[in-house]
């Protein structure tokens, strides 16, 4: 076990590479993160789940603001937060759950919220997690009996609790353990991708830069016969538009390399377009590299199909409030070089490097849980995620 | 016996923040305690009926139907939840005075879940006047955070957008009152559209005052975001297609006045409320979170199909 210097150091390293983008790409840092956790967990003693979550919020803001444009960094120590909360509820006591935790963030007011019999008049009964966001709760029962002997206080003093505490630590580092498994695995989501393609398929890709999207199609063309158009996606991914070509070349998919200009002109063919989403946002549009939009705007004008693809650590609690809040700004030499002083002197220069492809452009958001209409995305984010760890820092993109 | 349909009306009346179906609730509930039924199946049968009278003597009795219907679903789920009969009947009468100040969270908590969507140097189209928008705009304003300038609508018939702009106006955010006619002409001024609602359809179309429609309709056409703001127990089990399927919206008559001079509009008679169906709402802010309009019938469906 690493002592508290160390890990205090571990996460200055890992502010350091998040800034310096020495760590980047959705995937990686979403697994980095997670690693994080797991020594940050298992550095520290925990008396209490409470203590656990308010640590670990204070930890994600600092990730978060360290590289905001990073969705999955927050993602992923949201998910795990919701872990935690869920272990807890298992842990706790009846009747001495850490509720005050959940009630005093969100004195929930759903259906139950509203008509259900109130703690205290209602002896017999425990008070019943209020925070499952559902009308459903109206008609709950509060049947379970409450334990009489245990009071707050001594609940977190004894022994048999600090007991219980290695054991939650234990469990939320087994949860995480698995979460990164998840991570790891791409399989159930390119098995349910390459379900949505056929043979003779004319898939057109405007997302070169994706890892994703080229293990994705190096994995389908396996199974199916299809061609693929890349686009060039200029100026950023030139480069990586030319070696998925090839890649694909070299895995015998018939494939052909155009200019983003061209992608109206072809799409009259094109039989699907497939996306790789950076983050898929909590009203089902998707964050993807720039030039994605146009190409889904292009889809919806010949009523083709738009696919996108991203395993459920991209889905992110964040709705889109703003826009341009959440996309980066790279680069404006990739435009016009700094050679070309002359010009660069009169103009000004934006490269942003992500597009929002807003809900109505897609058709199908494919996660490693399967298929989902855009308009279902938010029940997914509300079984991943728990409505208090929407927002880990008042600086958060999207947050108030 | 007590006139179910004046104590519902006296709990409006005696306070104004109290919603309709809340209101509903809360005369059930008086009723309730005034009876003192002797078995589960005659209070079945007594709020039943009351409920059946106080939707057919209210015009405009969607939302308040909303509140009956959950109240009565509340019921013959936890009628056998206590042992004891009389247990069960103080419980649910000792309770009835915390339905509002719950219903009130519902609405803070609203603002709450809505407050990001009020962004700096936004402009906003309001249309009608909801407690929920009141409230959100209100806690916007006082954040200091953001500025951000109010178009809201006559509203006519009832002119409840003059109403509410005067209020909004106290908490010093600036507003421009705009005749309905004048949406079209402001629409691409607008940055997004808050409106309320009285009841939220299974579809996830919205039952608000009259004029939301057209409204929505055009924020479509300019693609800007229509956002609905409403307490989840507004959702109500109805499947409406048009606004001629809600209850108690009569056809207009038409007529030709032999002097012209003589045509005039017959306001008692007009339509308070009209539809919106769902694909004119971008998302709907609700104290349950932000749905998409299909989330209103998987929150019904998880009510009264389990």
């Amino acid at each position: 076990m690493s002592s508290k210097g160390d890990i205090n150091t571990q996460i200055s390293l890992f502010l350091t590479q998040l800034k310096r983008r020495q760590i980047s790409g959705a995937k990686e840092v979403a697994l980095a993160t997670a690693n994080l956790l797991i020594r940050f967990i298992s550095s520290r003693r925990w008396v209490s789940t409470t203590a656990m979550i308010e640590q670990i919020r204070i930890l994600g803001a600092k990730l978060v603001d360290a590289q905001p444009y990073e969705l999955t960094c927050g993602n992923v120590i949201k998910r795990v937060l919701k872990n935690i909360r869920t272990i807890n509820e298992a842990f706790a006591p009846k009747g001495n759950k850490d509720t005050d935790l959940e009630e005093d963030l969100n004195p929930s007011s759903s259906m139950l919220g509203l008509l259900s019999v109130s703690d205290s008049m209602n002896t017999s009964g425990d008070g019943d997690s209020s925070n499952n966001s559902s009308m459903a709760n109206l008609t709950k029962h509060k049947s379970n009996e409450a334990e009489p002997g245990l009071t707050p206080s001594g609940y977190y003093v004894s022994e048999e609790v600090r007991a219980k505490a290695r054991d939650l630590r234990n469990a939320v580092i087994d949860e995480i353990q698995s979460l990164i498994d998840e991570i790891q695995n791409d399989d159930p989501l390119f098995k349910a991708g390459i379900d949505m393609i056929t043979d003779s398929d004319l898939l057109l890709t405007p997302c070169p830069s994706s890892k994703t999207m080229v293990d994705f199609l190096l994995k389908a063309a396996a199974k199916r016969n299809f061609t693929v158009i890349v686009t060039e996606s200029y100026p950023n991914n030139v480069e990586k538009a030319k070696k998925m070509v090839q890649q694909l070349k070299n895995a015998g998919v018939k494939s052909t390399l155009i200019p983003d200009a061209a992608v109206f002109a072809v799409m009259a063919k094109v039989s699907k377009v497939v996306i790789s989403a950076r983050a898929v946002l909590a009203n089902g549009g998707c964050i993807a590299s720039s030039g994605v939009a146009m190409a889904c705007h292009a889809a919806k004008q010949f009523t083709k199909p738009v696919l996108s693809i991203a395993g459920s650590y991209k889905l992110s609690p964040i709705y889109p409030f703003d826009v341009e809040s959440l996309i980066e700004v790279g680069n404006s030499s990739k435009v016009i070089d700094f050679s070309d002083a002359e010009l660069m002197d009169k103009l000004e220069v934006i490269n942003p490097l992500y597009d929002y492809i807003s809900p109505e452009l897609i058709d199908i958001v494919i996660s490693s849980d399967g298929g989902a209409s855009p308009n279902f995305v938010y029940r997914l984010i509300l079984d991943n995620y728990s409505e208090h760890d929407q927002h880990l820092s008042s600086v958060e993109i999207g947050a108030a | 016996m007590i006139d179910i349909k004046e104590t519902y009306l006296g709990f409006l009346e005696r306070d104004n923040q109290l919603t309709k179906p809340v209101a509903a609730i809360q005369a059930l509930l008086a009723l309730l305690c005034e009876l003192q039924p002797n078995t589960s199946a005659e209070m079945i049968d007594i709020l039943q009926d009351a409920a059946n009278t106080l939707k057919s003597s209210v015009s405009n009795s969607i939302s308040l139907s909303a509140g009956c219907d959950l109240f009565l679903r509340f019921l013959t789920k936890n009628i056998n939840a206590s042992k004891d009969w009389d247990a069960c009947r103080r419980n649910l009468v000792q309770n009835g005075n915390l339905f509002a100040s719950r219903a009130l969270d519902a609405r803070s908590n609203i603002a709450r879940i809505g407050l990001p969507f009020v962004r700096d140097h936004d402009t906003i189209l309001v249309h009608g006047r909801s407690r929920a928008v009141i409230q959100l705009l209100q806690d916007a304003a006082m954040s200091n955070s953001v500025r951000f300038r109010v178009y809201i609508t006559e509203a006519r018939v009832c002119n409840e957008g003059v109403y509410m702009a005067n209020i909004l106006k106290k908490s010093g955010i600036p507003v421009c009152v705009v005749p309905d006619c004048s949406v079209g002409y402001v629409i691409d001024h607008t940055d997004k559209v808050f409106i309320g609602a009285e009841g939220v359809a299974e579809s996830g179309g919205v039952i608000n005052q009259i004029g939301s429609y057209q409204v929505a309709m055009l924020a479509k056409a300019a693609n800007k975001p229509v956002y609905v703001f409403a307490e989840s127990h507004k959702f109500v089990r109805m499947f409406p297609v048009s606004p001629s399927d809600l209850p108690g919206n009569e056809k207009l008559e038409f007529t030709s006045p032999v002097h012209p001079e003589s045509i005039e509009m017959n306001l008692e008679a007009w339509p308070q409320v009209d539809f919106t169906p769902h694909q004119y709402i971008t998302a709907l802010v609700t104290d349950l979170g932000v749905l998409t309009p299909s989330g209103v019938s998987e929150e019904l469906i998880k009510m009264w199909f389990d």
